[in-house]
């Protein structure tokens, strides 16, 4: 079945919150009826965040283009397997990008790539401060994590910006595996807090 | 590992960032949040903060990808709605009983394997005539399954793409009712492609149903078409986890949203 054009002024006109992210979850369950037209309205919904994570953990551009393509396709096929109960519609679509940027460096030869190239970036600091420019979001998420303890706070960058394991987060800043644990759920429920997640 | 055995809880921050060492540990920690309902919601929450932060390091990609994506949509067939259920503890006993001797059972027809893995990798004509010459009757099937992919290949995109991956494993395992089902497993993408060969008929109002069958749920992955000549087509499943097994049952038509039977097949998955 075609999409028609009154769909896309009813997506674009529709009222979303400021991620847009009640509005999204009806998108998907118009993805998921197969309509193409909901799908771009996911796609410049989601593509920044799902790029930007990706890119975060693999550095490599083409090798993150491809694999934002893959999420994105993932995203379209998958759609009927969204399901609210389990949370919001970004926050499937993020378990879904980084999962696959994960995926993706734990397989040996991207790692061995991304040692390389991880060469000319600095450390982690650096990471953060990168991610944290203008933007309500980015304000938002800076101000939250500047509230967190230096280690909460590189340990979760680490871990999720870093794409590292929490094994490998332990061994970088040379704490313990029991402590790295206990810091970043720590750092996650003062994140949480912080930015009002309800749960 | 006993500090996890001793609190697993502490860990779900770990597993809301993806950051969990092992498949080992995945499996373990998906086991916990199957039993613990405050773990779930925690995880939840927890990735929510992790979707704030993806929000805060968006990033604009190169703006033709999205001319790419969309015509890559155009073409790809999407999976099928499916009752998921959220396992319970109830429902993980239901099925756990069958996974263990199922597990170890590895009764892979080597030469299937070989005539599927040489079909993948694009090997002569030669090599499959030598093997058939092996085994006439598995010859027969081997061969079937081989023009069935071919078939399948020139029309089906997503197929095409897993027999092209640069690292499929081939699986194979004989069912408990006789027959084998032979696996094209692209880890890397998580998903694989199904055919079966010398699976007993089914009276009529009854089905084969492929399951997806993982540590926190199980989920339907379509059912295997009228076979011909003994052999099915092939099938694709995707959306594979760590810890999958590859399941087959016998249902009523038109299939069911969870498994009601003691599958014949349940083969793990290496992802």
């Amino acid at each position: 079945m075609n999409p028609s054009d009154s769909d896309a002024s009813r997506f674009r006109s529709a009222s979303t919150d400021r991620r847009g992210e009640r509005d999204l979850d009806d998108l998907l369950v118009h993805v998921a009826r197969g309509d193409q037209v909901a799908f771009e309205a996911v796609y410049d919904r989601m593509v920044g965040p799902v790029y930007g994570v990706i890119r975060r953990v693999l550095r490599d551009p083409s090798q993150s283009e491809e694999v934002t393509q893959e999420v994105l396709l993932e995203v379209w096929r998958a759609a009927a397997r969204f399901d609210p109960a389990m949370g919001g519609a970004a926050t499937w679509v993020m378990t879904i990008a980084h999962r696959r940027a994960i995926d993706r460096i734990r397989s040996t030869t991207a790692a061995a790539e991304r040692e390389r190239k991880s060469a000319d970036v600095g450390p982690p600091h650096d990471q953060v401060a990168e991610a944290v420019e203008a933007s309500l979001d980015r304000e938002r998420v800076r101000r939250c994590l500047g509230s967190l303890t230096e280690i909460q706070r590189e340990s979760i960058t680490l871990a999720y910006y870093g794409g590292h394991s929490y094994r490998q987060v332990a061994e970088l800043l040379n704490v313990t595996l029991g402590a790295i644990k206990t810091r970043i759920r720590d750092g996650l429920i003062r994140m949480r807090d912080c930015l009002g997640v309800s749960s | 590992m006993r500090l996890f055995r001793q609190d697993p809880h502490a860990l779900s921050g770990v597993y809301a960032l993806d950051a969990l060492d092992s498949g080992r540990e995945l499996n373990r920690f998906n086991r916990h949040l199957n039993r613990c309902q405050s773990c779930a919601g925690e995880v939840r929450g927890f990735r929510e903060v992790a979707t704030a932060m993806a929000f805060a390091a968006s990033m604009d990609p190169p703006p033709e990808m999205r001319a790419q994506v969309m015509a890559a949509v155009a073409r790809t067939r999407q999976l099928p709605p499916e009752i998921r259920t959220h396992a319970r503890p109830r429902r993980t006993r239901a099925w756990a009983p069958w996974v263990p001797w199922l597990s170890g059972a590895v009764a892979a027809v080597a030469i299937v394997v070989a005539v599927l893995f040489g079909f993948a990798q694009a090997h002569t004509q030669s090599e499959l005539n030598q093997a058939r010459a092996q085994n006439q009757a598995l010859a027969l099937d081997k061969a079937r399954i081989a023009a069935e992919l071919d078939q399948a290949r020139a029309h089906d995109q997503a197929l095409a793409a897993i027999l092209g991956a640069p690292h499929v494993t081939l699986l194979s395992q004989r069912t408990t009712k006789g027959g084998v089902a032979v696996v094209v497993l692209d880890a890397a993408k998580r998903q694989l492609i199904v055919a079966t060969s010398g699976l007993p008929a089914l009276p009529s109002g009854q089905v084969y149903q492929l399951w997806l069958i993982g540590p926190v749920r199980i989920v339907s992955a379509g059912l295997l078409p009228a076979a011909k000549s003994g052999v099915t087509s092939p099938v694709v499943a995707t959306g594979i986890v760590k810890g999958d097994k590859l399941g087959l049952t016998v249902e009523p038509a038109p299939g069911t949203a969870q498994p009601t039977t003691t599958p014949i097949l349940a083969l793990p998955l290496p992802v």
